[in-house]
């Protein structure tokens, strides 16, 4: 039955198969905001509400605690209540939050956070070094079991912590309550932000805790409480969660008193906005949406990019896809970018690095594009000893060259699916395809029993997350290995000076260009829409919605 | 009657026995877990992950596990929404239950009355009208149907809600808030009655049509008897037997949420956890609400067993 809405899609990608040809360059919405042509179109029921902004959400599950939800509704949710230490601007870089500043030694493993005076959580108790320290302490729980895995830190004597060798985590030392010391025993680049998270209470959540006991912390998952611009006021299952403005925000108290997430989804999120139940929603990057909000007159349009990539996993402990020859064959052989403009219709890019446009660490200078070349890729599976055989399909050592494909079920793939079928067939591979749900595939895929696998990664606040399944040990079930890459991982991680950073993640990118571990498919964009009635939203991939409500103001 | 009662309950408990294995195989063997959807972690953490879980243990001692939670009432504990799954059901199911009862009881009265009275007439003008507009009704995509009434009477006309339960951000209590709820009701009732009243009114004008077709019939009328007890009296009583199956089977349909018109409108019921919970291999949730159906419906065909052997004596002596 959930299919229905898929069908419909898929009508929607036929006709935009018929139609990609025609290009979108001439009226592209731009990237950033666009504002709205005629303010005075605001609905009257949306102009009623004097004192609260209402947003859209999809399916928040009631786990309102930064370190325990399980899908990133919830995470939608806690950002709103919870400010973290160490914040992202636009561009995925670290700035202060909660922390006036911090330093690192020389060696990059020890860290210095000074906490900026006076902050306080929502119910006046004052938040200090004591409490950042309780909340690393909890997340080295042996029974911790939620999202983040902060052994990726690597904090001295969080190992000894969580298999009961020691009472504390030695690494972590409050030197004064505005002063916290987290000594790590290897550097990286991407520990600021996984210790400079939110801060629980320890006055609130640590009631009593003991080590391997979670279970009070637990039953205060819909009782959070925390220093974000708004405060928790209540969740009704399946329709709302209500907030008002902190006064205790460190940023000063938000100029709108009332906030509230309204559940809303895909198909219907567009006539809650036009009627004005809704002040603030994403929407589908598409054309035909664009157009609709365009239309209202009272929305302004904000465009901008996503920070993952989509992609095509090889298996390399398939002998076939051992050679690099084969895997470059089958870039080539990949209309990507006819891919692209039928599923984003002019709303995505081809990806040429495992990193989003939006980087600071993209760089495309001098990394094969891998542009679409079919004669190229008959050359390389030619000298790679693949040979067609009478019907066509390559053959080797008596092996015809046919490759399964495991892909889940959403849009990307019901185009992916039958342009890399004809684009492959007619370089000589045979592509079978294989739909199954998505912790299906993730299974099959950690069985080895796939070829090729697509599927896309989460959202990417560092470089190093892009590149990070490429690692030897991590990309142990696709049997990708190569020493120079782990290398260059290794040197991009040890450092947290960009300036320092760029030239390495560069270098990494060429050295994956040409040993490829997977097809990179496509960068996507996000589209959401606010009403006039309301200014300061700006969002972006790394801050959401969330990043803008301290400013967020009804316009009088 | 105790007797035949007190043997089919008894007859229940292998039933749900097996129908308890089944439920935990189906979804056990379904490929993937709940760790293995999460691609941010690494191999490390989510062995660490399944140990907590006890998603490494064997099939058998899992299995035991879930049926001893389940003698002691207990229906486990979510893993993705972090709290026991009956208090996670009681949230979504009775949201769920307003609306499926409300739009039973309407298209249950639409079609009893439209049946009888097109049974009554066979072929006659009316009897073709409502042909018509039944199967138009029906043949709507619900997807379609359910925006084609957001459209009209949401956003053109500004008469009802687009969706939801209550007006966001209300404080409503009392009398206000029935009216609140009442509104957000029409369209998704009207959705659901004109998707469900056709294939229902066949079904009762077929069931009519048989009966006064019957010899008891031709009888009764010979007696003189006016055509209205004939028919509400005798034919209505006998053409309803085969009709009380169907009403056993509405029974686990109330609690477990119509899927594509609860999305739509936004309706905070229970049909988008089933399928959340599939796609998250949220096994608790999955076999606990799976497993309360399957109840629903052996307690649905009971009732219907029973009914029927209170409305018909020959099934009662024959057992």
């Amino acid at each position: 039955m959930a299919t229905v809405p898929n069908s419909f899609k898929i009508a929607l990608l036929a006709s935009a198969v018929m139609f990609s040809s025609f290009g979108f360059a001439d009226d592209v919405l731009k990237e950033g905001i666009t504002p709205a042509t005629d303010a005075s179109q605001v609905p009257a029921s949306a102009k009623l509400r004097t004192d609260t902004v209402i947003a859209g959400i999809s399916e928040p599950q009631g786990i309102f605690n930064p370190y325990f939800f399980v899908n990133g509704w919830d995470e939608n949710v806690t950002n709103v209540i919870f400010a973290r230490l160490v914040d992202w601007d636009s561009q995925g870089k670290l700035v202060p939050g909660l922390a006036e500043s911090w330093t690192v030694s020389p060696d990059g493993k020890t860290y210095t956070i000074k906490l900026r005076p006076n902050l306080k959580f929502s119910d006046g108790s004052p938040l200090t070094a004591e409490d950042v320290a309780f909340t690393l302490t909890v997340l080295y729980d042996p029974k911790y079991d939620g999202d983040t895995d902060i052994t990726l830190a690597h904090i001295a004597g969080g190992d000894d912590y969580k298999q009961g060798k020691a009472d504390s985590v030695s690494g972590l030392k409050v030197v004064d309550p505005l002063t916290l010391q987290v000594t790590t025993t290897q550097p990286g680049a991407t520990t600021l932000q996984k210790i400079g998270g939110p801060v629980l209470s320890k006055a609130y959540y640590g009631k009593g805790y003991q080590r391997g006991n979670l279970d009070y912390l637990r039953t205060l998952h819909g009782k959070p409480l925390g220093n974000g611009p708004y405060v928790y006021d209540k969740y009704i299952p399946g329709q709302e969660i209500r907030f008002h403005a902190n006064t205790n925000y460190y940023r000063g108290v938000p100029p709108t008193p009332r906030f509230i997430y309204r559940v809303t989804n895909p198909s219907t999120n567009f006539q809650l906005f036009q009627t004005g139940d809704t002040d603030y929603d994403a929407f589908t990057s598409r054309p035909d949406d664009i157009e609709q909000l365009k239309l209202l007159g009272f929305a302004n349009i904000n465009l901008y990019g996503s920070s993952d990539y989509s992609k095509i996993e090889f298996n390399l402990k398939r002998p076939a896809l051992q050679d690099a020859k084969v895997r470059q064959a089958l870039i080539y052989g990949l209309d990507r970018q006819k891919l692209i403009d039928v599923v984003y219709q002019g709303y995505g890019t081809v990806a040429i690095e495992p990193i989003s446009p939006i980087s600071w660490a993209y760089n495309t200078e001098g990394v094969n594009p891998y542009k679409f070349d079919p004669a190229q890729a008959k050359k390389l599976l030619d000298e790679a000893g693949w040979k067609t055989g009478s019907d066509g399909i390559r053959v080797k050592d008596g092996k015809r060259l046919e490759l399964t494909l495991l892909v889940s079920k959403k849009v990307l793939n019901d185009a992916l699916i039958p342009i890399a079928k004809e684009d492959y067939q007619k370089i000589g591979v045979l592509l079978k395809p294989q739909v199954v749900d998505f912790n299906a595939l993730m299974s099959q895929r950690k069985a080895g029993n796939y070829d090729l696998a697509s599927f896309s990664t989460s959202t990417l606040n560092d470089p190093h997350d892009g590149v990070w399944d490429f690692y030897s040990t991590e990309a142990a079930v696709q049997g990708y290995h190569n020493a120079e890459v782990d290398k260059l991982i290794n040197e991009g991680n040890a450092t947290l000076d960009i300036e320092k950073r760029k030239p390495i993640y560069h270098e990494l990118y060429k050295v994956l260009a040409n040993d490829p571990p997977v097809i990179l498919l496509g960068n996507r964009k996000i589209l959401s829409a606010s009403s006039a009635r309301v200014t300061g939203f700006k969002p972006d991939i790394y801050n959401g919605l969330t990043g803008s409500l301290p400013d967020v103001k009804i316009v009088k | 009657m105790r007797n035949f009662i007190l043997r089919r309950l008894l007859q229940t408990i292998p039933m749900l026995f097996l129908a308890s294995l089944l439920i935990f195989m189906l979804f056990a063997k379904t490929p993937g877990d709940f760790i293995d959807g999460n691609i941010t972690l690494t191999a490390q953490r989510a062995a660490e992950l399944k140990a907590l879980y006890g998603l490494d243990q064997p099939l058998i001692s899992r299995y035991l596990h879930w049926l001893g939670n389940l003698l002691q009432g207990d229906l486990g504990f979510s893993l993705q929404y972090q709290i026991p799954v009956s208090q996670l059901l009681n949230q979504y199911i009775w949201n769920s239950f307003l609306l499926a009862t409300i739009a039973m009881v309407l298209y249950w009265g639409i079609a009893l009355a439209v049946g009888i009275v097109s049974a009554m007439k066979p072929y006659s003008l009316f009897d073709h009208v409502v042909s018509v507009v039944i199967f138009a009704a029906m043949s709507f995509p619900t997807f379609f149907l359910c925006l084609l009434l957001i459209k009209w009477f949401a956003v053109d006309l500004h008469w009802l809600p687009v969706g939801g339960m209550t007006n966001t951000g209300s404080d409503a209590t009392g009398w206000a808030w029935v009216m609140q709820v009442a509104a957000h009701l029409v369209l998704p009732v009207v959705a659901l009655v004109m998707l469900q009243a056709g294939s229902l009114t066949r079904y009762f004008r077929a069931s009519m049509l048989d009966v006064v077709r019957m010899d008891f019939i031709r009888t009764a009328r010979a007696k003189g008897l006016r055509e209205r007890t004939v028919i509400l009296k005798h034919a209505l009583r006998n053409a309803l037997l085969p009709i009380i199956t169907l009403l056993g089977f509405e029974l686990p349909g109330l609690f477990s949420g119509a899927l594509i018109t609860e999305k739509v409108f936004n309706w905070p019921g229970a049909g988008h956890i089933h399928i959340d919970s599939l796609a998250a291999r949220d096994y608790p949730v999955l076999m606990g609400f799976t497993l309360f159906l399957a109840v629903l419906t052996i307690l649905g065909n009971l009732i219907a067993d029973v009914l029927y052997a209170w409305a018909d004596p020959r099934i009662r002596v024959r057992s």
